[in-house]
């Protein structure tokens, strides 16, 4: 296995933040290529912060590198994958929301485009709806658009933000299955905030645990077999690690 | 029973309402006219709707100093384009720059507030004064019509555009005129589509009256072939031409504006 992602020593402050301190201070961390990693941490700690640093959407002192070189502003080889369903572009359909961010990033052979474009959607089980607008759609088939947009471009990394968090329990567990078997098949490194421990231990080859200023606090590989369900053996004594590091003083 | 809600039964009883509405209203405009009820002024005021359906006709036939009235129509109608067309191409321009300076953003919001308080025909006898009687006078007050209310719209659309389809569109390299065009224009099609409604009916009134007070000899318009119709005490013709101006009027709302309303912002469900 190799290094994807690189971050040395990163310190991240808001200029209009009245008391000035760092969101992020001195963070470290490095990715595995096609590594699944969840980020866990109370509200306010800077998981949103570190992967829209990551993402390239804030400034920041210290270093992100990204296969090799530094990273400085946003690119299509790292997709952010945002918590609101409101991501998608209403004025394209579910097939052009897909196919558009394809054909900015330089793949100009429409009927190649097609055939990715099918693809990803059929991978998110949405076939059916590519000329539906997303205003047509629910919330869990946007965020899987969301998702099939992100997959089409087969970017280095994908950054999710809380994709499932405001969807309902049932539409969550279906979605963790679909999102955890296309990381099994595809080529792809995930960093995935959430709140959730179940869902980090479902998905995760890896959980991190961050606290205020971005200290990781917990960090382990999680080796167990997938599909992992609450009954899998394990399960209890690493939830229960992790509900510690996140609640640790 | 709750008639906004039943869909297609509203529309067939709104659609009957206003007819018998239409009906009772001429059937009322006939009987003054037939019984003149205003005595000898009666013909002058109301004309039968027999003769004001004969002076239709006449208008497109016979006309006005040789000429059809769709020959004032087309006159009209090619000063309002010219005028639309520079104006809403101004407004993008302008609106468009306004996003990539700070200082020209600043004045060019102050300048649209200023000069959106201003009615066109106001400003008509400084125009004269400049350009002299001719068609581009028109020209310009359709585009004072249209530029300003464009503008502000846009540029109220462009500030309104959720921080997130920015994000989405930069997160895959969109950035400068390429993100202008891709994301922020078609995220503010509602506001630009409502800048084109005001506009238009901006521009129309502005026209007409424009025409009115005074009409160019080389360029005609409708305007021009009303005011033209009540000196010579045509009425029952000024009154069939009040009606092409309403029918020009239900072209314009249902066979442009709506349609384009209707494939945008409607079917995006973004509608405002
Ligand atoms: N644009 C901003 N300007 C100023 N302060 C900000 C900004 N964005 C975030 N912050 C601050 O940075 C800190 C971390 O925020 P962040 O959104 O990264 O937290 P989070 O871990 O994602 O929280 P949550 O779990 O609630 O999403 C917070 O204290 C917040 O107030
Ligand atoms: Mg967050």
């Amino acid at each position: 296995m190799s290094t994807i992602l690189e971050i040395k020593d990163l310190h991240k402050s808001f200029s209009d933040n009245p008391d000035g301190t760092e969101v992020l201070s001195s963070l470290d961390l490095e990715v595995e290529k096609n590594e699944f990693l969840c980020i866990l941490g109370h509200s306010g700690c800077g998981k949103t912060t570190l992967l829209r640093c990551i993402a390239g959407f804030e400034s920041f002192t210290g270093q992100v590198i990204l296969n090799g070189s530094a990273v400085t502003s946003p690119s299509p080889d790292r997709i952010m994958v945002f918590q609101t369903f409101e991501q998608l572009f209403p004025w394209k359909t579910v097939f052009g929301n897909v196919d558009f961010p394809l054909k900015q990033t330089g793949h100009k052979d429409k009927a190649e485009r097609k055939r990715v474009v099918e693809d990803a959607l059929k991978k998110v089980r949405l076939s059916e709806y590519a000329h539906y607008y997303p205003h047509q759609l629910s919330g869990g088939m946007k965020q899987r658009v969301a998702i099939a947009r992100a997959l089409a471009l087969k970017p280095k990394l994908i950054l999710m933000d809380e994709p499932f968090a405001a969807l309902d329990a049932m539409t969550r567990r279906e979605l963790q299955n679909e999102l955890l078997l296309l990381s099994q098949t595809e080529d792809c490194t995930i960093l995935f905030v959430t709140h959730n421990i179940q869902e980090a231990i479902i998905l995760g080859t890896r959980n991190i645990v961050l606290h205020k200023g971005g200290k990781i606090v917990y960090d382990k590989r999680n080796d167990m077999e997938k599909p992992i369900s609450p009954s899998s053996e394990g399960f209890g004594r690493i939830w229960q690690e992790m509900r510690d590091a996140i609640y640790m003083e | 029973m709750n008639r906004s809600q039943s869909g297609k039964n509203g529309f067939v009883y709104k659609l009957s309402v206003r007819i018998v509405f239409t009906l009772v209203v001429l059937g009322i405009w006939e009987y003054v006219a037939r019984a003149r009820l205003l005595g000898p002024r009666s013909e002058l005021i109301f004309p039968s709707l027999e003769s004001i359906g004969a002076a239709f006709v006449r208008n497109f036939v016979k006309g006005y100093a040789h000429l059809s009235l769709w020959n004032y129509i087309g006159n009209s109608m090619k000063l309002l384009l010219a005028g639309l067309f520079i104006g809403i191409a101004l407004a993008f321009v302008f609106s468009g720059l306004s996003t990539v300076s700070r200082t020209f953003s600043v004045i060019y919001n102050y300048v649209v507030s200023v000069c959106d308080l201003l009615p066109g025909v106001a400003l008509l006898p400084v125009v004269i004064v400049i350009f002299g009687v001719k068609s581009g006078v028109i020209v310009f007050l359709v585009v004072h019509a249209v530029i300003w209310p464009m503008s502000r719209n846009i540029m109220d659309g462009f500030m309104a555009v959720p921080m997130i389809y920015v994000e989405a569109g930069r997160n895959i390299g969109l950035k400068g005129a390429s993100l202008l065009f891709k994301v922020y224009l078609p995220a503010s099609t509602a506001y630009i589509v409502s800048g084109l409604k005001v506009g238009w009916a901006r521009a129309w009134r502005g026209l007409i009256s424009a025409e009115m007070i005074f009409g160019i000899a080389s360029c005609p318009g409708i305007g021009l072939f009303i005011n033209q119709m009540r000196t010579n005490m045509n009425n029952a013709e000024m009154y069939a031409t009040l009606i092409v101006i309403i029918i020009i009027g239900v072209i314009v709302q249902y066979g442009i504006l709506s349609p384009i309303e209707k494939n945008t912002v409607k079917k995006w469900g973004m509608s405002r």
